[in-house]
């Protein structure tokens, strides 16, 4: 068996091309590695078993033929449960596709099974999964971020190649930088949220989390484009996003470094350090360096917390126990039935976030919350156009510190909702992130960057990312024990 | 700074249809009255501004309709009948 553990999507392609393999022997390497690791990380709320993975996908000989990826629950596979990690859909069976499962299908991927995340995606931890803990590989004493904690951690234990998960204030780039792979935020409306089970339905995306750039623009090339189901989407045709990938940098690429995230309060000084070791890699090769400010970078995650949770109050509003799903059936009156279903079926988070959400949007309350948190959206969205206008990408931070340890933000949720601080203005702006590798710490976790574009530039941060990866090797580090 | 007073989260939780124990409404009030105060700076800049927001052009869909098979949602219905879901009842009688 010539597959190794951490062996990229690209490297099983070529084995795949000369007939090394077979997408079976492919398929029985990854169900024994989650066999046998998984239960050290929690990593998967469900594995299928081998002879329905092969049914459900086709034969065809697409981009991703015969490989393997997780998928973060809350994304409808057809016939499969899709829990959103919460007890009030713990037995809902999805009876369609997302459309991002549609497309893997048809290029021939092996969906594995269900990725744990963050209830309803809020989180930025996956502690607040109803149903277990995800630990981080490199340390399983620590979470692997959030809210796709499940798919950051499958891929970095190398249990899985590549996994989808989603993002609507950091969380598929937080956790990928904590667990030290590479994390794509698309633009907003690049992938279709057809399937997406709404969280923020202005903000939300599809993102891919997996080993190399390489390997993750492989995936969003199979995803991306526009669909008829989602009317909020650009109308972007599908594209091959590896096929620009020389590995050489974009000639005159100039980079915005963002100051006041990179030295804003609580920034750790090995993130600093590692973030400036990689500018040095950049500018090495040919990229000039600006460093500017984001002025309403400060007032990103307030006003994020606004709108999202303006928006997951109304999203949230369908699970009702009427239809699908848990219902509280001691309850003598329709009203009652509404009221303790949802009780008994969210979490402690999740109401918050529900009642916080109906908060600002009240009457008396909408003025000083929600319509001003669009007015700071727009001047967000204003920033990074300027900030566009004298650079190609912007460098900042994704966290300010290494994955914290289980609990530690329990008696301070506004502490773990501050976790969102440095990735959730780009969902607000709606452009364009993708989070890669560039340090581990002295405790041995990972570091990660966040590379920034404008809307629909995800090739050109995939070829500054992969010039990146041609000249470092901190995307080919992995954690001990796997 | 927000203060969140008993009654108001009562008030939010109505409606939100969400049920809340007493120790659940202290938790929600410490933990709502934190994300607000935070949230609340929103308003030292909010201003009006003009920007250019990107061009998209409405897609219509054909009116084709694509019939769907009902019975796999009414198989996950907590309770049926037939093609309807029973729900408890509306009116308490007296």
């Amino acid at each position: 068996m010539s597959i190794v553990p951490f062996i990229t999507i690209r490297e099983l392609e070529q084995k795949l091309a000369k007939k090394e393999i077979t997408r079976e022997e492919i398929l029985e390497f990854y169900i024994r590695r989650f066999e046998a690791f998984d239960h050290t990380i929690g990593s998967a709320l469900e594995i299928f078993d081998k002879e329905s993975i092969l049914q459900h996908t086709s034969d065809n000989h697409g981009e991703l033929y015969g490989i393997p990826g997780l998928i973060k629950d809350n994304i409808c596979q057809k016939n499969r449960t899709t829990s959103c990690a919460s007890k009030i859909l713990e037995n809902f069976i999805a009876t369609y596709d997302a459309t991002a499962i549609t497309r893997l299908k048809h290029a021939g991927a092996l969906l594995i099974g269900r990725a744990n995340m963050d209830e309803f995606a809020m989180g930025s931890s996956t502690e607040t999964s109803a149903f277990q803990k995800t630990h981080n590989p490199w340390d399983t004493s620590r979470i692997p971020g959030g809210s796709s904690g499940g798919s950051a951690a499958a891929v970095a234990a190398g249990l899985v190649p590549w996994a989808l998960g989603s993002d609507t204030g950091g969380s598929v780039n937080q956790p990928a930088a904590l667990c030290g792979i590479v994390g794509l935020k698309p633009s907003y409306g690049l992938v279709s949220r057809y399937g997406l089970v709404a969280y923020g339905s202005s903000i939300d995306q599809i993102g891919v989390m997996a080993r190399t750039v390489y390997d993750n623009a492989r995936v969003l090339s199979v995803i991306a484009g526009k669909d008829n189901k989602d009317a909020s989407m650009q109308q972007t045709e599908k594209k091959d996003y590896t096929r620009n990938l020389t590995g050489i940098l974009p000639k005159n690429l100039r980079i915005g470094v963002v100051d006041n995230a990179l030295h804003a309060e609580g920034v750790e000084t090995e993130i600093i350090n590692a973030i400036e070791t990689a500018l040095a890699v950049f500018e090495k090769h040919g990229a000039s360096i600006k460093h500017i400010q984001l002025p309403t970078l400060d007032y990103a995650a307030a006003t994020y917390f606004i709108l999202s949770r303006a928006e997951a109050a109304s999203n949230l509003a369908r699970f009702d126990g009427v239809r699908y799903g848990l219902r509280n059936k001691k309850a003598s009156t329709l009203s009652k039935m509404y009221f303790n279903t949802r009780h008994d079926g969210f979490g402690e988070e999740v109401r918050a976030r529900i009642l916080v959400g109906n908060y600002v949007l009240s009457a008396g309350h909408a003025g000083q919350f929600y319509n001003n948190a669009q007015k700071v959206q727009r001047l967000i969205s204003h920033d990074f156009a300027q900030a566009f206008a004298d650079v190609d990408i912007l460098i900042l931070p994704t966290h300010p510190a290494p994955a914290f340890k289980f609990g530690e933000f329990a008696d301070n949720k506004l502490q773990m909702d501050l976790q969102d601080y440095f990735t959730c203005a780009m969902n607000l702006a709606g452009i364009a992130s993708l989070a890669l590798p560039c340090g581990i710490s002295s405790n041995n976790l990972p570091i990660g960057l966040q590379v920034v574009g404008p809307r629909l530039s995800e090739e050109l941060l995939y070829q500054v990312g992969h010039a990146y990866q041609q000249n470092t090797d901190w995307h080919t580090k992995t954690p001990t024990g796997f | 700074m927000t203060q969140i007073t008993r009654e108001e989260i009562e008030k939010i939780a109505r409606l939100s249809h969400i049920e809340l124990t007493d120790h659940e409404i202290i938790n929600a009030m410490k933990h709502v009255e934190a994300v607000l105060n935070y949230a609340a700076r929103v308003q030292d800049i909010a201003h009006d501004i003009t920007i250019e927001t990107p061009k998209n052009n409405n897609i219509e869909r054909d009116d084709i309709i694509i019939p769907t098979d009902p019975q796999p949602i009414l198989a996950q219905a907590p309770e049926r009948e037939g093609n309807f879901f029973i729900v408890p009842v509306i009116i308490e009688s007296n």
